[in-house]
């Protein structure tokens, strides 16, 4: 089965959340963690974006594409770059793949290209 | 800390809230004394950064961005900076060359400060015109270079906080908390609706201005946030300083450089001064009481009376702006 990534949908007011929170940041009457998980499109827009330079042990590579890519729903997710020469507005597809390991696991997340 | 400084059996506390942890111990500070709770007390901030190297510091802050939705795909706080950079770019018209300015006016301005973690004075020139400043100035993460970030410091600040009686028994000119403001913003920078907007900024630094009955207009020197050159630019529109999108043009004409019309980071800022995490809040108020008592020497605001100061927590996710007044 093909992993997902998911944001959170009030059950009180329909708001859509990512990431997951216990209340709802639009009618903040939902204490009860009521929220249905749905599947984040995988289509969008790149809002901004940046390569790292000096990064983390985790990342064995010369510099990492990191960006803020607007999805086909309107949720905005964070997630990594495989672009070369990226430019702002341009549509971009994810793909859940694993984005870091940290020596004891992986973490998968998403990865636009 | 007790111990080092004998100072049995006075009350002791730690308070922890990242970046702005210095800001956030004042505030804690001033309500026990404000409340009457205490008469006196010494608020402390210090960090030693520089028991690791710098990637391993790096990593560390990264901890403060978001540990499922940022931190995972190796986002650091450079990383939200230079994304949150490029988008001020594309809607304001901000440059490299705006952020460079910055960073040169605040890491010279260092060289007036004895307390500054760099002294070592640069140019346009050496960190973007010249041919070297490709290698002088490499990208960290484009479009922000290694230049437009504070270094990664060691150091420590100290504030002593009293009571308006007990600082009537004290020979020192009295400075007086006059406005404390602190608010929040989303963890997950993607989450906010205006992804150009520091909205806990803009909060923090409203409730500080009304609790003090002031406003942005009243202030004659104040201490931002520069973490990354860019934030200076932006804490400055959002504390009410400049309007939106304004305040790299301030920049430009000399307007928050010392002699301007709101000197900005004159002891250096984060950027020159340094940026001990958990001491950089008490270390800002610090130079504001040393700017309004009129000891700061040759980086002296001349007539002071009015500062300010904005400590700034993860990527403005925890914002505390403190009003300063000096006492007749």
């Amino acid at each position: 089965m093909a992993r997902e990534i998911y944001a959170y949908r009030c059950r009180r007011c329909g708001t859509l959340h990512y990431p997951f929170r216990m209340v709802c940041k639009s009618c903040r009457e939902n204490d009860m963690f009521e929220f249905d998980p749905e599947p984040l499109p995988k289509k969008g827009r790149l809002l901004t974006f940046t390569h790292v330079h000096a990064l983390p042990a985790d990342f064995d590579v010369p510099r990492l594409g990191l960006g803020i890519v607007e999805l086909e729903n309107g949720i905005r997710i964070t997630g990594q770059l495989a672009v070369e020469d990226p430019m702002m507005g341009m549509e971009v597809t994810g793909e859940v793949k694993v984005v870091r390991h940290t020596g004891y696991e992986d973490r998968y997340g998403m990865v636009f290209s | 800390m007790v111990d080092t400084l004998s100072l049995t059996p006075a009350g002791a506390a730690v308070v922890e809230n990242g970046p702005a942890s210095g800001a956030s111990a004042i505030k804690a500070g001033f309500a026990a004394v404000a409340s009457g709770l205490h008469d006196v007390v010494l608020v402390t901030g210090a960090e030693r950064m520089r028991e690791v190297n710098n990637l391993e510091a790096t990593d560390f802050v990264a901890t403060l961005t978001h540990p499922l939705a940022e931190y995972i795909y190796g986002v650091t706080l450079p990383a939200h900076a230079a994304m949150f950079t490029r988008l001020y770019m594309e809607r304001y018209g901000v440059t490299e060359r705006h952020l460079a300015m910055v960073a040169v006016k605040n890491q010279n301005a260092a060289m007036r400060n004895e307390f500054a973690h760099l002294h070592q004075p640069i140019t346009i020139e050496g960190i973007l015109d010249s041919p070297e400043a490709a290698t002088n100035n490499p990208y960290v993460a484009e479009p922000l270079r290694f230049f437009d970030a504070c270094p990664v410091s060691d150091g420590g600040a100290a504030l002593l906080l009293v009571s308006a009686d007990v600082a009537k028994g004290i020979d020192r000119p009295p400075v007086r908390i006059a406005g404390v403001g602190q608010a929040t913003d989303t963890h997950a920078v993607h989450e906010r609706t205006e992804p150009t907007d520091l909205l806990a900024v803009r909060a923090a630094a409203a409730k500080s201005f009304a609790m003090a009955g002031l406003g942005p207009d009243d202030v004659d020197v104040a201490e931002l946030h520069d973490a990354f050159t860019i934030l200076e630019i932006v804490e400055s529109e959002e504390v009410g300083f400049f309007a939106k999108g304004e305040g790299h043009l301030a920049l430009e004409k000399g307007e928050t450089a010392l002699g301007g019309r709101i000197p900005i980071n004159v002891g250096g800022g984060l950027k020159g001064r340094g940026h001990p995490v958990g001491a950089t809040g008490v270390a800002q108020a610090h130079e504001i009481v040393t700017q309004l008592r009129g000891e700061a020497g040759e980086r002296q605001v001349d007539g002071a009376k009015v500062g300010f100061t904005c400590n700034f927590g993860g990527f403005g996710n925890n914002v505390v702006c403190l009003t300063f007044v000096k006492e007749a």
